[in-house]
């Protein structure tokens, strides 16, 4: 009998889930150490860097304040502005993405031909690459040649072409819809899977009982899905909420800061203005205002962990 | 996945297979190693071929490598900083007239002047770049290249408007605009960009100084806000263009320079301000539609101004790192000259430069070189590229803080372009900002 | 009667559905097959009047070779026109992506399994703890990490490497890996592992024989994020990486946009390029992504 087997044979007599730290520690080491060496020190690097006032077009004077540069981020006007337009941005995208995703779920879960057809090509938006959607859609906007003005001018809703990202009234929303197209996949395929695991006697019963359509629709599975609404929620405001990549291909947070969301600050400060003190402080608010959403989300999932 | 991970035997493959692919991605690093020996060269993706030629025959020459490498000019200057901050190897590098002092106060570029070598072709050089490459009384490198903003007009559309001789002034071309307009001719005359990115401020400065104002008096003290001296009649008269006479389209904030210049070599627009080395692939029918039909005139002037332009320059600079380094320093220098100066005892570099793709000199002597000329009269006027030449001149706002201005400015401007903001509040804030960092620096 | 109805709102939907999700796509496509002055026309021609391969030809046939005076093509101008000074280097950057790719998710694999082992079926002190540090790693945005990475991976001397991609990539997707199996290990019954112990597997036997080839969609689920995040990734290689020797796909892309010439076309085709791998992954593994993201996820 050789070691291996003798130490199962012992811990037989423990239940499962029992007290092992010993393996624990072992599977967890590699993940530890990665996470520890690669993630954690530039985190608390950067949290240095935001204690003292770096600027890099003055780099022989980097003077330790404190949280000055925290405060002063709280009274700048272009902070606010900045955290404004983020939370028009998330509003209009999470919205949308949970409108569009309910009506896909509830497509996908009728029984019809060509359904496997329509589930495959659901996943393509999500695969592209950021870069490859943003010059798609900065292609499809373009004022002068792009495929947006191009078919409302054909259909003749339009009598010549107009100027889109250009246009700083349009500009987020045009940015959201580019944001909301790569995004729907994933939040669809969580509520099929919820609907698809709505009990069908609950509208067997409920159509013995004369409810129709709607009222079906609106008492069963709405409810049904409201702990995935609230997941889809979280989740996406947590990624609109640090997109940078459209902002960047698309418009660099123009035309006149229309679109100067929080991440667009925080790599102006630290790149353009060289302000490398300022620029961290920026991102750990960021950060911190993610961190509350994430906390919310494990408390949602609570009972699991 | 193809590894059976409950066997010996897939445990082995599966090694095996994680060294070749370590042992693979370990080449470039060994490579790297080997490069500390060769120069680092690092230039926006510009002339790739026409650099590429000229590094191939001072490989050859001197027997040294050069490991070459770009990033797009978007983000060079954001890619540059990283990595000076993250101290990457890097010796020579095109650098911007702009960010000079910015870079130079930082630290990351050394002085040249010590190296007689590279001081001596700057008697032939002429002064504006000479200039421009000075900063605090030391000198940073020597010239890449040099151009200036052009006033540039589609002679075939202004004929068959009836009109004769291109605008002399701004108010003129209004009038020349809407004229082609009514004829159908074209929707927005006049194509001007007015992106937020690098390009913007020279084609600001270049209209501010045909209008004969300023962003900054002499002392560098700010007075773009002030209406006699300043940019406000300049604001106001592109405000106008876009929103009163509408020659020029609001699309113009999603414009930069290149869709700018593709838009104009599609045959949109009558008129254009761009760099003048553009009138080279826009006079080539392959590229352009306007080819054969594009021609430069000086740049109009406005009511008390002139017909002067912008003009910038770009350069070799050495990085610190590398001036610190006894061979390292040798070898830049030797680089340095074989771009920046002479090759073989000829400019041959320069004007590759300039037949490939139509970039000027600093370079005295080109000027009067023959060939050079002939060349250039093949698609355009030599006359009138020495005439603007010599009324081109420099940023006024170059100085440390240049970078961060920029982009308030910038989006200043468009604010106001786009109705958000009055002409006199956007450049006021303009002003505020530059007087507010130069009084913290 | 009320079925016809069902089947024409059915075809009506779904018609509706593949246009909003294909429609880019396809228009993306058709530019890519349309020469420069085509896709510069007004009105846009939806389907190519005179289809052609011409920018495809320039991505496949660009190569590196040593450039003298007399190979050099003239600065601005190839002989097709518009085609940006770092065309060559798509399909070497693409390579680039895929090695990146592979190793990451490889990697990734080992990382994680037997932490969200561990996680779900162990109980250990700092279990807790330790999922919320795996969490909180995540939250600092990318672009606040880009100088401190920056400066750890020049320490390490892997400047211009695509190992520093490959440790940046395994950082930023092993959270999102561990998340996703320990959902699914969760789900997974505790009597396997008891019966497995008794059988007499070590831990290590249990992972591998008993819960791996349960979890295969999660397995799988996780195989493509890690691969199409590291594929897809732009900011922190963009700073990496010097050289066309280490650059990835999305950095040779976004250069075509800024170079000194511009071809709308050409933009399109290189886009179609990059594209194509990730989306017949997509395409195939679908159906084992939506059950492997979503088991024990939510509990209707």
């Amino acid at each position: 009998m050789n070691a291996q087997t003798r130490a199962a044979r012992k811990s037989v007599h423990h239940t499962v889930g029992a007290y092992d730290q010993k393996a624990a520690m072992l599977f967890l080491t590699p993940m530890v150490v990665v996470l520890g060496v690669v993630a954690v020190f530039p985190v608390l690097y950067s949290f240095w860097i935001s204690l003292f006032d770096i600027k890099l077009s003055r780099p022989h004077r980097t003077p330790f304040v404190w949280f000055d540069n925290y405060a002063r981020v709280f009274q700048d006007h272009m902070f606010w502005d900045s955290v404004t337009r983020t939370v028009s941005f998330t509003v209009m995208s999470v919205a949308a993405i949970l409108l569009v995703a309910l009506c896909m779920a509830l497509l996908l879960n009728e029984e019809f031909r060509g359904r496997r057809f329509l589930s495959a090509m659901l996943l393509v938006p999500w695969a592209i690459p950021f870069v490859a959607n943003g010059l798609m859609w900065k292609w499809i906007y373009d004022s002068g040649y792009g495929a947006l003005n191009g078919i409302l001018y054909q259909l003749g809703f339009i009598d010549k072409y107009l100027v889109w990202l250009g246009d700083p009234d349009k500009t987020l929303p045009l940015i959201a819809n580019a944001f909301i197209w790569k995004a729907v996949p994933l939040p669809t395929i969580l509520l099929l899977v919820t609907l698809k695991s709505i009990p069908s006697d609950l509208y067997g019963a409920a159509k013995v009982d004369g409810a129709n359509v709607w009222r079906r629709f609106f008492h069963i599975t709405l409810p049904s899905l409201k702990p995935a609404f609230i997941l889809v929620m979280i989740y996406e405001t947590m990624m609109a909420v640090r997109h940078f990549d459209l902002f960047f291909i698309l418009t660099e947070g123009g035309p006149a800061d229309a679109s100067h969301v929080l991440s667009w600050e925080v790599y102006a400060e630290t790149f353009r203005k060289l302000s490398f003190g300022t620029g961290a402080a920026l991102a750990y608010i960021m950060a911190l205002l993610i961190f509350v959403i994430a906390y919310s989300v494990i408390r949602t999932l609570g009972n699991k962990l | 996945m193809s590894i059976n991970w409950s066997n010996q035997a897939g445990r082995r493959e599966f090694l095996k297979r994680m060294g070749s692919l370590a042992g693979s991605s370990m080449l470039p690093f060994a490579g790297q190693a080997l490069a500390a020996d060769s120069i680092n060269f690092f230039t926006w993706s510009a002339a790739v071929d026409t650099v590429k030629s000229h590094l191939t025959a001072f490989e050859k020459k001197y027997g040294l490598q050069v490991a070459h490498n770009m990033a797009p000019w978007a983000q060079y200057r954001d890619t540059s900083i990283t990595k000076f901050v993250g101290k990457a190897p890097i010796d020579v590098m095109w650098v911007s007239d702009s960010w000079l002092p910015e870079w130079a106060d930082a630290g990351w570029l050394a002085p040249v002047d010590g190296y007689a070598d590279l001081m001596k072709y700057n008697a032939d050089t002429n002064d504006f770049c000479n200039k421009s490459m000075q900063y605090k009384g030391r000198q940073y490198g020597l010239t890449y290249y040099s151009d200036f903003m052009a006033f540039l007009y589609d002679s075939e559309k202004l004929a068959k408007a009836g009109i004769s001789a291109p605008p002399k002034t701004w108010d003129e071309v209004v009038q020349q605009s809407l004229k082609i307009k009514k004829a159908g001719l074209s929707e927005y005359p006049l194509m001007l960009s007015m992106a937020r990115e690098t390009w913007l401020i020279e084609f600001l400065t270049a209209m501010v100084y045909s209008h004969g104002g300023h962003f900054v008096d002499d002392a560098g003290n700010a007075v773009m806000h002030d209406p006699k001296k300043g940019a406000h009649q300049t604001l106001q008269w592109i405000v106008d263009a876009v929103q009163k006479h509408k020659i020029i389209s609001p699309a113009c904030v999603e414009l930069g320079e290149l869709l700018g210049f593709k838009a104009f070599s599609s045959g949109n627009h009558a008129f254009a301000l761009l760099p003048r080395y553009r009138v080279r692939p826009l006079s080539d029918t392959k590229q352009s539609q306007i080819g054969g039909r594009v021609k430069q005139a000086l740049m109009p002037a406005g009511p008390n101004g002139s017909n002067a332009t912008v003009g910038w320059m770009r350069f070799y600079g050495m990085t610190a790192p590398a001036a610190a380094d006894k061979t390292r320093a040798a070898n830049a220098v030797k680089l340095i000259e074989w771009f920046g100066g002479k090759a073989d005892g000829q400019y041959k570099f320069q004007k590759l430069l300039f037949s490939d793709g139509g970039s000027a000199f600093g370079v005295k002597s080109l000027f009067g070189d023959p060939e050079i000329r002939a060349e250039y009269q093949k698609y355009s006027d030599f006359d009138m590229f020495e005439k603007q030449q010599n009324l081109a001149r420099k940023k006024d706002v170059v100085s440390r803080w240049f970078g961060e201005w920029d982009e308030i400015n910038g989006t200043a401007w468009q604010a106001a372009v786009l109705g958000k903001s009055s002409v006199a509040d956007a450049l006021k804030r303009s002003a505020q900002t530059w007087n507010d960092l130069k009084k913290q620096s | 009667m009320a079925n016809l109805g069902r089947r024409a709102l059915l075809l009506i939907a779904s018609i509706a559905f593949l246009a909003y999700v294909l429609a880019p796509i396809a228009w993306l496509v058709s530019s890519s097959f349309q020469s420069e002055s085509e896709l510069t026309s007004k009105p846009p021609h939806w389907i190519p009047h005179q289809p052609t391969l011409e920018n495809f030809a320039t991505i496949f046939t660009a190569n590196d070779r040593v450039v003298t005076y007399e190979t050099r093509s003239e600065g601005v101008t190839a002989t097709s026109g518009f085609v940006p000074s770092t065309a060559k280097y798509l399909l070497p950057a693409m390579w680039n992506s895929f090695v990146v790719a592979i190793t990451v998710v490889v990697l990734n694999l080992l990382v994680s399994i037997p932490a969200a082992y561990a996680m779900a079926k162990i109980r250990f002190i700092g279990r807790t703890s330790s999922i919320y540090f795996m969490l909180v790693t995540r939250v600092i945005p990318d672009i606040a990490l880009v100088v401190p990475f920056f400066l750890f991976i020049r320490k390490l001397g892997l400047l211009d490497n695509l190992l520093s991609l490959i440790i940046t990539y395994l950082a930023i997707t092993i959270p999102f890996s561990v998340f996703v199996l320990l959902s699914y290990f969760e789900s997974l019954p505790d009597e396997l592992d008891k019966a497995a112990r008794v059988d007499g597997c070590s831990r290590l036997q249990t992972l591998l024989r008993v819960f791996l080839p349960l979890a295969m969609p999660s397995l799988v689920a996780v195989m493509l994020f890690s691969f199409l995040t590291s594929w897809n990734e732009f900011l922190l290689a963009l700073m990496f990486t010097q050289t066309p020797a280490a650059q990835t796909m999305p950095i040779i892309v976004a250069s075509f946009t800024s170079d000194f010439t511009i071809s709308f076309s050409f933009i399109n085709a290189a886009g179609v390029v990059a594209i194509i791998p990730p989306v017949i992954l997509a395409v195939v593994f679908e159906r084992y992504i939506v059950s492997g993201l979503t088991a024990g996820a939510v509990k209707g």
